[in-house]
């Protein structure tokens, strides 16, 4: 199988996009003689490149954050720049991995309604929409937070190799609900209370001298 | 009512949008609205690349990238209604538009709060302008297409602190934008 994976984080290689990826694409590798390669959209100068890319191969996964709720802009960029692939017999298989800050799947829904649609629209096989909340601290969290979670990427990655498409019983165990439970409610009221919730956005404003200004409103009139 | 429409058509040549934007704002300000229509593809503004230095950063609440964003957050955020305005290209509104979108976090705080059972970042600012959404077909669309977006802009609006207040098509008349936001 050539697989390309279009990482559409605007951070780039710095991104939790590229670390979970990363765990894919090292199961994908193991079961047969595959090649992967990763792209980076926030190259937005290099958008013919990646289109040569994606009418070369047979797998395109895009993989990127939830920005306010949609793709964000580079990834609409590039997906605009695929109009003309629109009902392309040739076109690849084509699947999605939407990772997001909050915790809650139901953030990304009507997103994953749009992209199974865009499959739809380019005429390309959909291989599946894998939803993943509460990423945004995997770069930090010590491993034992995110053992389990590297290993289901490292899985999905091991199952697509073999079956070409997202296994659905390893979606269902990375989105185990769509809304939080009361109990994880509770900690969250509690925590912030105490102001637990916010220990990470409290550490760099105090790295940038700019915890007293937190609540600024620059542009209020 | 100060009204900001924020205009995401990226060509003059394909779509239509500019002139139904130009009768809308006339129409507005008939009716004594201060109306002010920003083209959005004519700014300098550079995508976001997630650095959130808006949120710890030297200067909490703006882009430490010093473009045009900054104009579009401050007339955003002193308005009472903002319209989004867009053609549907590839089933979704335009990336100049999402750029913009996406440039609009700063207006908001990095802390997280519990609103209806789930996780919303909390307010910077005391109120947030109303938004509204004109869409125009292009070719390709469909009607699933524009629920789809009036989904997702019911899901932005949600977590930017504010409300959807309707989402109109540009092959309806200017006369029912203006029925809608004498609605509001």
């Amino acid at each position: 199988m050539r697989l390309v994976i279009f990482n559409g984080s605007p951070r780039g290689k710095k991104s939790n996009t590229r670390i979970l990826m990363d765990h894919f694409s090292r199961g994908f590798m193991q079961t047969g003689t595959h090649t992967v390669e990763v792209v980076y959209l926030n190259r937005t100068r290099e958008t013919d490149r990646h289109l040569e890319l994606f009418k070369q191969v047979d797998q395109v996964i895009l993989a990127f954050p939830l920005y306010t709720d949609a793709m964000p802009g580079i990834v609409k960029h590039f997906i605009e720049a695929l109009q003309p692939y629109t009902q392309n017999r040739e076109n690849p298989a084509l699947g999605f991995v939407v990772q997001s800050g909050f915790p809650e799947p139901v953030h990304s829904r009507p997103l994953a309604c749009f992209l199974e649609k865009l499959t739809r629209r380019l005429g390309c096989a959909h291989t599946g929409t894998v939803i993943r909340g509460g990423v945004e601290g995997v770069r930090i969290q010590p491993p034992w937070m995110t053992r389990k979670l590297f290993s289901h990427f490292h899985n999905l990655g091991k199952d697509f190799g073999v079956n070409g498409c997202f296994n659905k019983e390893i979606i269902d165990k990375l989105t185990p609900r769509e809304k939080l439970s009361r109990s994880k409610i509770m900690f969250y009221r509690i925590g912030s209370w105490f102001g637990l919730t916010n220990l990470y956005w409290n550490m760099m404003l105090k790295k940038n001298n700019s915890f007293e200004n937190r609540f600024a409103h620059p542009f209020r009139d | 009512m100060d009204i900001v429409i924020l205009n995401g058509n990226p060509d003059t040549g394909k779509y239509s949008l500019d002139a139904y934007l130009e009768d809308l704002g006339k129409a507005l300000k008939a009716d004594k609205h201060r109306v002010k229509i920003l083209n959005l593809r004519d700014m300098e503004i550079k995508f976001c690349t997630g650095c959130w230095s808006c949120w710890w950063g030297p200067t909490p609440g703006e882009c430490v990238f010093r473009d045009e964003s900054a104009l579009v957050c401050r007339d955003y955020i002193n308005s009472d209604l903002v319209v989004m305005a867009s053609p549907v290209l590839m089933g979704f509104t335009s990336a100049v538009l999402k750029k913009v979108q996406d440039k609009l976090i700063p207006l908001l705080h990095p802390y997280i709060e519990i609103v209806n059972g789930e996780c919303h970042h909390k307010k910077r600012y005391d109120r947030y302008p109303a938004v509204g959404l004109i869409l125009e077909r292009d070719r390709g669309t469909d009607d699933e297409d524009v629920r789809l977006i009036s989904r997702m802009f019911q899901r932005f609006t949600l977590n930017l602190r504010t409300r959807l207040v309707f989402s109109i098509e540009t092959a309806q008349s200017v006369q029912e934008v203006k029925d809608a936001i004498g609605d509001i």
